[in-house]
């Protein structure tokens, strides 16, 4: 008789794919928690590096994996999926989450700026005015938040899409260094030191513009978790916020800042170290740009305004009232 | 032939997608996660025409790479069938170059040719070149011994007789190869318009995936499966076609 015999590899392929959705999605007896990411490794997350490097999050009783995030990457879904109790999302993520009813909340703020600037020649050009754009050729992400926000500040200013030549922008900074195009879209914490150091080295001069200087608030990254953990878990909730804003409060702490570098060196070993002093140095003014500002503030009328913004163009097509998800738990 | 091809895909399509919709509904997943039916029907409203086209864009562009993929797999596949240093060099060099994957080459090629139409097609053409060469070598270095032997002891034999001989013998193998490396040569266009091209699937998913937006995801799956089903079958046809001919001459 020709028996059927089930395939092993197939039959661990579905029992892993059962386990991983049947596993509990909240935290467990031992505190066990996931932090996902939005980024790799790198001084921009140097308060989560050092929350675990230094054991911050074992005092306070919890066992915490933090993961390192990457363009694939979403810990909105992975709250919802189970996989990850806390994360790093963006403020256009939360917002679409929210809009797409995802019972995602934001717990605490960590960038009180948004990284996100645009990197301009400072030889040949000048952007004291939004007026200035006229003419030149914008790097913009198309379908990222930079479009968004470029599309925003244009429109603040009437500059309509002939006025500008806009420019899809890849990974690859090329069209940039070669003239092709005049503004580029960059992360000015992580990304700007470096592109600055190249041009000066080949004798170009770089400046860089930021949106909130005219007006566009639009909020960075924030720290996130799920509606149920907020609500049976509140006290792991405000320890592990309590914990991972310390990280931060020290890392950032300039008189810490030579250990805090050493730290980083472990983490983040394809920076060499003068480019990671000065990303600590700008990731500190975008965290804490004001003595008076607490560490992990939520901004609500920037979140508000980001709301707006995302309305405005059709990112989202209706209201998600986003104040009812800010949570700030420290 | 091409329906069964279209059945086919509808039907691994439809469950793939029960699938998911089985665990957004088993564990109460929002739309963010995984769409809900409303949220799929509402988006293929939208973007069903756009995207469309961008499939066509796509698929035109991976064809043009398929084809240019044929000629150039037989031509150094022809000339690599021989047991000589040059043969085994083309073998040599096919092998190793495959194992280069399309990402890391990728950037040289977007810095050399821009993002623009040249890009796409050289991707598409190199991830569907390598293994049509390596099917192509390994039929044509097989000798026929039955069939050459005859006309080589009669000394009737010619490099153009060998070609046809092992061809003829090898078609089916050969149709297959060619149906198969389609669905290569789309994957290698959708993978270059998503790292660099201003236009086609590939570079819709792109900003798809950036908006974090399944739902447009998956009706551009269906659209990159439907019209690669269609395309295939068209091939297995054409196939087919050119066996029965062959044969009948």
């Amino acid at each position: 008789m020709n028996r059927r015999r089930l395939n092993p590899f197939l039959f661990i392929i579905v029992l892993m794919f059962i386990l991983q959705f049947l596993s509990p999605p909240l935290t467990s007896a031992a505190e066990k928690l996931n932090y996902r990411l939005k980024w790799l490794f790198n001084a921009s997350v140097v308060g989560d590096i050092w929350a675990t490097d230094q054991g911050l999050f074992s005092e306070a009783g919890l066992d915490v994996l933090v993961k390192e995030g990457g363009p694939e990457r979403d810990a909105i879904k992975e709250l919802e999926l189970g996989q990850a109790q806390f994360g790093v999302a963006s403020a256009d993520q939360v917002i679409r989450a929210l809009s797409k009813g995802s019972p995602v909340v934001v717990v605490a703020q960590l960038f009180q700026i948004n990284p996100l600037h645009w990197i301009y020649r400072s030889d040949n050009m000048k952007i004291d005015r939004l007026d200035d754009f006229k003419g030149k050729i914008i790097g913009i992400t198309y379908g990222g938040n930079d479009e968004t926000i470029m599309r925003t500040l244009l429109a603040k200013s009437n500059i309509t899409e002939s006025d500008v030549k806009l420019f899809s922008v890849r990974y690859d900074f090329t069209p940039f260094f070669t003239k092709k195009v005049d503004i580029w879209p960059c992360y000015i914490n992580s990304q700007g030191p470096i592109l600055k150091q190249k041009l000066a080295d080949a004798g170009e001069g770089v400046a860089f513009f930021n949106p909130s200087d005219f007006g566009v608030k639009f909020v960075a990254n924030s720290v996130v978790t799920s509606r149920k953990m907020l609500e049976n878990n509140p006290d792991t909730v405000k320890k592990f916020t309590t914990a991972l804003l310390s990280g931060w409060r020290i890392s950032l702490d300039p008189a810490n800042r030579d250990i805090v570098l050493e730290t980083l060196k472990k983490y983040d070993k394809n920076t060499p170290p003068d480019i990671l002093a000065l990303q600590l140095d700008l990731t500190r003014d975008l965290i804490k740009p004001d003595a008076a500002v607490e560490i992990g503030y939520i901004d609500v009328d920037a979140w508000k305004q980001t709301e707006e913004v995302m309305i405005v163009q059709k990112v989202i097509s209706s209201p998600v009232s986003v104040e009812k998800a800010l949570q700030p738990q420290f | 032939m091409l329906h069964r091809r279209v059945l086919q895909f509808l039907i691994i399509y439809t469950l793939g997608l029960t699938l998911l919709l089985v665990v957004k509904y088993l564990l109460n997943l929002s739309d963010y996660v995984i769409p809900s039916p409303e949220s799929l029907i509402n988006t293929s409203q939208q973007v069903f025409s756009r995207y469309f086209g961008d499939v066509m864009d796509t698929l035109l562009v991976a064809i043009i790479g398929q084809v240019v993929s044929i000629c150039l797999a037989v031509l150094v596949g022809v000339l690599g069938r021989q047991t000589t240093w040059f043969g085994s060099f083309i073998k040599v060099a096919a092998y190793n170059v495959q194992a280069y994957p399309i990402v890391a080459i990728a950037p040289i090629i977007f810095i050399l040719l821009g993002d623009g139409f040249m890009s796409r097609l050289l991707i598409a053409a190199m991830i569907c070149y390598f293994p049509l060469l390596l099917s192509i070598l390994g039929i044509m270095s097989e000798p026929v011994v039955d069939v050459e032997h005859f006309y080589r002891i009669t000394g009737r034999i010619r490099w153009q007789l060998e070609i046809k001989i092992r061809a003829f013998e090898n078609i089916h193998k050969l149709t297959t190869v060619v149906s198969g490396s389609a669905t290569l040569a789309m994957a290698g266009t959708i993978v270059a318009e998503f790292m660099a091209a201003n236009a086609g699937i590939g570079y819709s998913i792109r900003i798809a995936l950036y908006q974090s937006d399944l739902s447009r995801i998956i009706v551009a799956l269906f659209l990159i499966g439907i019209s690669l089903s269609v395309y295939q079958g068209l091939l297995e046809f054409s196939g087919s076609w050119v066996k029965k001919t062959w044969a009948s001459a």
